[in-house]
């Protein structure tokens, strides 16, 4: 008896210690190259490659930070991309979140046609509308504007998704008895609605300002200007001018991670289950 | 969880108010739709209408769209640049997202299959999604780095001579694909792991009562289960496989020898280097066909949950 019990505690222990060492492999899989590059930020150029590879900086190059904020105007790039990525997903939480409360709790004609609507616009990213969309910017004129980068992103299918979901599960006898109480729609909406939603509006907010931060090819488009450059666009470009001055290049890859990285180390449950929901299926 | 809960408990329910909440308050209802579908409208459906028609002409910005019948279409299906975009595209499409699928289902096991730090392994795991794809070219240039980069240093220790990843066309392609493995699979692993923790515990205990193994129970009972799940994974990978556009673009620019260009990535060039509108209108339409087919899978996954029981 005794002998079987502990066969069976070897033969568990023997299956965490290769379940930890899967896992252990994975998450080095996915950190190192992280680490090696934030710690490759902080060398000289000459011990960028050396062989054998050492991975602390010695010595500790603390100019390759500021030596590549005084190449480009990277301050302004950073800025550009906070305002629109802020703007884009303030608007995202608001559009999307009446439309959501709309095809979830009003019963009206056309409810499902016009969900319809909006979910197939699931198959028209950028990518494949870039240039149509360029030419109604263009006859808009809001190409190098701060209006092109931020209206045609102020809604998302998936947004409309996920707040329709989650204002589902939101019981309709909370609306009626605020209809009763005399409330107005307007204000049903932001009192109940959006206070009881906001698990939801978290998640969907990392979810826009993710995209919105990541923006790349729209920009790369319409935007000439270098005083209204995102950040992604002067990485590139600094990586297309300076790819010798590797220390310098990397700094300013840390740097344009750094608003993401602030986000989810405090908000990681809500990235993970905004992404999760989208794999739910009733 | 609750949060989770709550949105089955939004599955469950089926939408529909009583009457009362119904004649009234309809044209709320619209006023509230209005934003979101006038921007998705003005910003996606009407420029891919207009794309339909650009496709059928010749437009150069400067000049007005001239028809040309199907010229744009007849000449693409000859143009030697354009199929091997569509063939790249496709090699990258079929090479990332079946690694992604297994990569991304055994991690979610393997993270639901032990008790201790899930928080800090899921966490760690996840950190390549939260980078921008401009972030993730500048890394991965690095690392890809000849011939000293880390990438070439990792395969000297195992006596494996460097290799020029970026700048050879078979291994240029595999680097991008691997680029997509690294950043794809902890954000699928996020949704399988959804997937699994829905699954009842019941079905697996009725299949202890009939003697399963680990190999059965995997086979029989978690992924037929895990249907849905895995449809929407493949149709999402694919999906955002077909999209790749900054890694190739600042990796490689489409190169060597047109490697690594793919579709959205001539579609670009086509546009916005070449000027020649009407040819990458074209281009779109041909992209969106691929797309529509997979989107539409997805349209009907998202559209009938809340309604189905």
């Amino acid at each position: 008896m005794t002998a079987r019990l502990s066969s069976r505690r070897t033969r568990n222990w023997f299956r965490n210690a290769i379940l930890y060492g899967l896992l252990l492999i994975a998450a080095s899989i996915a950190i190192v190259p992280i680490l090696w590059m934030i710690l490759s930020s902080f060398k000289y150029l000459e011990d960028m490659f050396t062989v054998p590879m050492t991975w602390l900086p010695d010595p500790w190059n603390w100019h390759s930070y500021s030596d590549a904020w005084a190449q480009r105007d990277f301050t302004r790039y950073f800025l550009n991309s906070l305002f629109v990525s802020i703007s884009i997903t303030v608007g995202n939480i608001l559009i999307c979140s009446m439309a959501g409360y709309a095809l979830a709790k009003f019963r009206f004609v056309g409810r499902q046609f016009l969900f319809l609507v909006i979910l197939s616009t699931l198959m028209l990213p950028l990518e494949v509308t870039m240039v149509p969309l360029f030419l109604i910017i263009k006859e808009l004129s809001w190409p190098n504007t701060y209006t092109g980068l931020i209206v045609p992103f102020l809604a998302d299918a998936f947004g409309v998704f996920l707040m329709r979901q989650y204002i589902l599960g939101i019981p309709d006898e909370l609306i009626e008895a605020a209809r009763i109480d005399g409330m107005s729609e307007i204000g049903i909406f932001f009192k109940i609605i959006m206070p009881l939603a906001k698990p939801a509006t978290i998640a969907l907010s990392l979810f826009m300002f993710r995209e919105a931060w990541d923006m790349y090819i729209w920009p790369l488009i319409i935007i000439t200007q270098e005083q209204l450059r995102p950040i992604t666009v002067g990485v590139a470009l600094f990586m297309s001018n300076y790819t010798t001055d590797w220390n310098q290049l990397l700094a300013v890859a840390v740097i344009a991670m750094t608003p993401m990285f602030i986000l989810f180390v405090f908000l990681q449950r809500y990235f993970v289950q905004g992404i999760a929901l989208s794999g739910l299926k009733g | 969880m609750s949060f989770v809960a709550t949105m089955v408990a939004g599955i469950k329910r089926r939408p529909r108010p009583r009457l009362g909440l119904k004649a009234k308050h309809s044209m709320w209802g619209y006023l509230f739709l209005v934003p979101a579908v006038a921007i998705l409208l003005i910003f996606r459906i009407i420029p891919m209408i207009e794309a339909a028609y650009y496709s059928f002409t010749k437009y150069d910005l400067f000049s007005p769209p001239q028809f040309v019948g199907f010229k744009n279409y007849i000449d693409l299906a000859g143009d030697p640049v354009f199929l091997q975009s569509a063939r790249a595209s496709a090699l990258y499409v079929v090479g990332s997202v079946i690694p992604v699928w297994i990569i991304s289902l055994a991690l979610a096991k393997l993270i639901l299959s032990v008790s201790r730090f899930r928080g800090w392994f899921r966490g760690i795991i996840f950190m390549p999604v939260i980078m921008s794809m401009v972030v993730v070219a500048v890394l991965w240039r690095f690392l890809y780095y000849f011939p000293s980069g880390m990438v070439n240093t990792f395969l000297g220790m195992v006596g494996i001579p460097p290799v020029p990843w970026l700048t050879t066309p078979n291994t240029a392609l595999l680097s991008i694909i691997l680029i997509a493995i690294w950043r794809a699979s902890p954000y699928f692993m996020v949704i399988f792991t959804a997937g699994l923790q829905a699954i009842p515990e019941t079905y697996y205990e009725a299949g202890k009562i009939d003697g399963t193994n680990a190999w059965t129970e995997f086979w029989y009972i978690t992924l037929p289960l895990l249907r849905p799940t895995f449809l929407l994974v493949v149709v999402m990978s694919v999906i955002v496989a077909l999209k790749v556009f900054a890694v190739p673009q600042l990796m490689t620019n489409g190169g060597p020898a047109g490697a690594t260009n793919v579709v959205p990535l001539q579609i670009y060039k086509t546009g916005f280097e070449f000027f020649r509108m009407g040819k990458a209108s074209a281009m779109s339409m041909f992209l969106f066909a691929v797309m529509m087919v997979f989107s539409i899978i997805q349209i009907r996954l998202f559209s009938t949950s809340g309604e189905t029981e």
